[in-house]
C-alpha cells in the first residue's frame, strides 16, 4: 500500500461512485452510504484559480470552521447533522443524512401555494427564531442563513417541531452585536426575496428571536443600523 | 455473532467485531496483543455504546494509516486511540484499551480482502464465553461515558448518546 497510486485512493474513488446532488461555488455535494448508514458527503473541491497555497489554506480553515460550528450548536442542543467522518487531505465531510425531510424554503412555498391556515407557518417562524436565538447565545454566526439552509423533518407535531440547520460553511464564532446583526439581515434579504409578501411572517420571527434570546437589544438595534447601510460596513472616516 | 462490515471508503478492508463476557485471561490476551500474537484491538466494552462507535474508529485509523499520518504506532492501537475524546495517548489506551482487572473484551480486527482470516484462532485464545455484538450496549457504563466525553444533557435534546460520542471522535484533532 506504500505506493502513491492507491494512497489518495480511498475517497476520491469513493465519491465517483457516489450520487452527486448539488454543485456550488464552494463545495461538491453527494449521497452514499458510509458503514452501513446514508451519509451527505460535502467536498471542497480546488480552486484553480487561486495560488495553490493560498487555497489550501482557504480549504482547510472553512473545513474545520464548518465542523467546529455544527459541534458547537449540538453541544447547545441546536439540530444539526452528525459529523461521521472528516479527510482533511482530500478536504470530504461525512455528514449524517436528515431523512424525511425538506428545506424549509419548500415547505413556505408550498404552504403559501396550498393557502393552509396561516398559523401553521406562524409556529414554524417562532420556531425558527428561537433556533437562532439560541445559535446567536452560543456564539455561533452561521454566515448563510436562508430557508433552504433550514430542513423541517416531516412527522413531527406542530408543536415540537424538528428543525435542522445545515450548511456551516462560511460560519464563525463572534460574540460581537454587529455580525449577529448582519447575519439576519443576510436572513431578511433572502427570506423576503425567496418568499413574497411574507413582511409579516418574518415580523414574527424577528419578535420570537428578541423574546428568546437575553443578548437580542444590542443585535436588533445593530440589525436597524446594517438595514440602512447594507452587510459592509463603511469604511469612510 | 460477530459482525463484520467492509469499509466503503476502503472496500478492500474488512472490520470484524467480537464480543466476550466472563473473560478469565484479560492479562495474557493484552500480553498476546502487545507481542503481536493477537492482531486486533482488544477494547473495554464499557466505553463502547454500539459497534457504529468501533466502526468510526476503524475507518478513521484505516484512512489515516494510508495517508501516513497515525499518530501511535500501528493500526490497531490507533483504533483505540481513536475512541477517545482526548490527543493524549496514554490515558486513551488506559480508558479504552483493557486492565488486567476486566471481564470482558472487545476484539477488533482489520484485515485485507486477500488476508485469510481465521476468526476460529481468535475465538479458541479466548477463555470466555462469546455473545452477540450487539450485546454490548448491556456492559455500556453510560454514566463513565457522559462525564468522559463531557455530554450534557442539553445535547441530548438533538441526539442519542451514540451521536455524541462520534461526532467527538470525528471532531477530535480540530475542536
Amino acid at each position: 500500500m506504500a505506493h502513491s497510486d492507491s494512497v489518495k485512493a480511498g475517497v476520491p474513488s469513493y465519491l465517483k461512485e457516489a450520487q452527486m446532488i448539488k454543485q456550488g461555488a464552494e463545495a461538491r455535494v453527494y449521497r452514499g452510504t458510509f458503514l452501513g448508514r446514508s451519509v451527505v458527503i460535502k467536498e471542497r473541491f480546488t480552486k484553480l484559480y487561486r495560488h495553490p497555497e493560498v487555497d489550501e489554506k482557504l480549504t482547510r480553515r472553512r473545513t474545520t470552521q464548518e465542523v467546529r460550528s455544527i459541534l458547537r450548536c449540538r453541544r447547545a442542543g441546536i439540530n444539526a447533522p452528525v459529523v461521521y467522518f472528516v479527510d482533511y487531505t482530500t478536504h470530504c465531510i461525512f455528514l449524517e443524512d436528515i431523512i424525511h425531510s425538506v428545506s424549509v424554503r419548500d415547505h413556505i412555498a408550498s404552504a403559501q401555494a396550498s393557502e393552509q391556515n396561516p398559523q401553521h407557518l406562524q409556529t414554524l417562524v417562532d420556531k425558527i427564531g428561537e433556533i437562532l436565538a439560541q445559535m446567536h447565545d452560543e456564539d455561533v454566526i452561521h454566515g448563510d442563513l436562508t430557508t433552504s439552509n433550514m430542513l423541517l423533518v416531516s412527522g413531527a407535531e406542530d408543536h415540537n417541531m424538528k428543525l435542522v440547520l445545515i450548511d456551516f460553511g462560511l460560519s464563525y464564532i463572534s460574540a460581537l452585536p454587529e455580525d449577529k446583526g448582519v447575519d439576519l439581515y443576510v436572513l431578511e434579504k433572502a427570506f423576503l426575496s425567496t418568499h413574497p409578501k411574507t413582511e409579516t411572517l418574518f415580523e414574527r420571527l424577528l419578535k420570537s428571536y428578541t423574546a428568546s434570546s437575553k443578548k437580542s437589544p444590542a443585535v436588533i438595534k445593530k440589525l436597524d443600523e446594517v438595514r440602512l447601510r447594507g452587510r459592509k460596513r463603511s469604511m469612510v472616516g | 455473532m460477530h459482525l463484520t462490515q467492509v469499509l466503503e471508503l476502503f472496500p478492500e478492508y474488512t472490520v470484524t467485531q467480537l464480543l466476550f463476557k466472563d473473560v478469565k485471561n484479560t492479562t495474557e490476551l493484552r500480553k498476546m496483543a502487545v507481542n503481536g500474537e493477537i492482531k486486533g484491538a482488544l477494547i473495554n466494552p464499557s466505553m463502547v455504546v454500539d459497534s457504529f462507535q468501533i466502526l468510526v474508529a476503524a475507518n478513521k485509523a484505516v484512512h489515516l494509516h494510508k495517508n501516513g499520518k497515525m499518530k501511535t504506532r500501528s493500526l490497531y492501537s490507533e483504533i483505540i486511540f481513536n475512541l477517545s475524546p482526548t490527543n493524549n495517548i496514554s490515558e486513551a489506551f488506559k480508558r479504552f484499551g483493557i486492565s488486567d482487572s476486566d471481564s470482558a473484551v472487545h476484539i477488533v480486527l482489520v484485515h485485507n480482502k486477500d488476508e485469510i482470516l481465521n476468526i476460529n484462532d481468535i475465538i479458541l485464545k479466548v477463555d470466555g464465553q462469546q455473545i452477540a455484538v450487539d450485546r454490548v450496549s448491556d456492559l455500556t457504563d453510560v454514566a463513565k461515558i457522559k462525564k468522559l466525553y463531557k455530554v450534557a444533557p442539553l445535547e441530548e435534546k438533538c441526539g442519542s448518546l451514540l451521536d455524541a460520542v462520534v461526532c467527538r471522535m470525528a471532531t477530535k484533532d480540530v475542536a
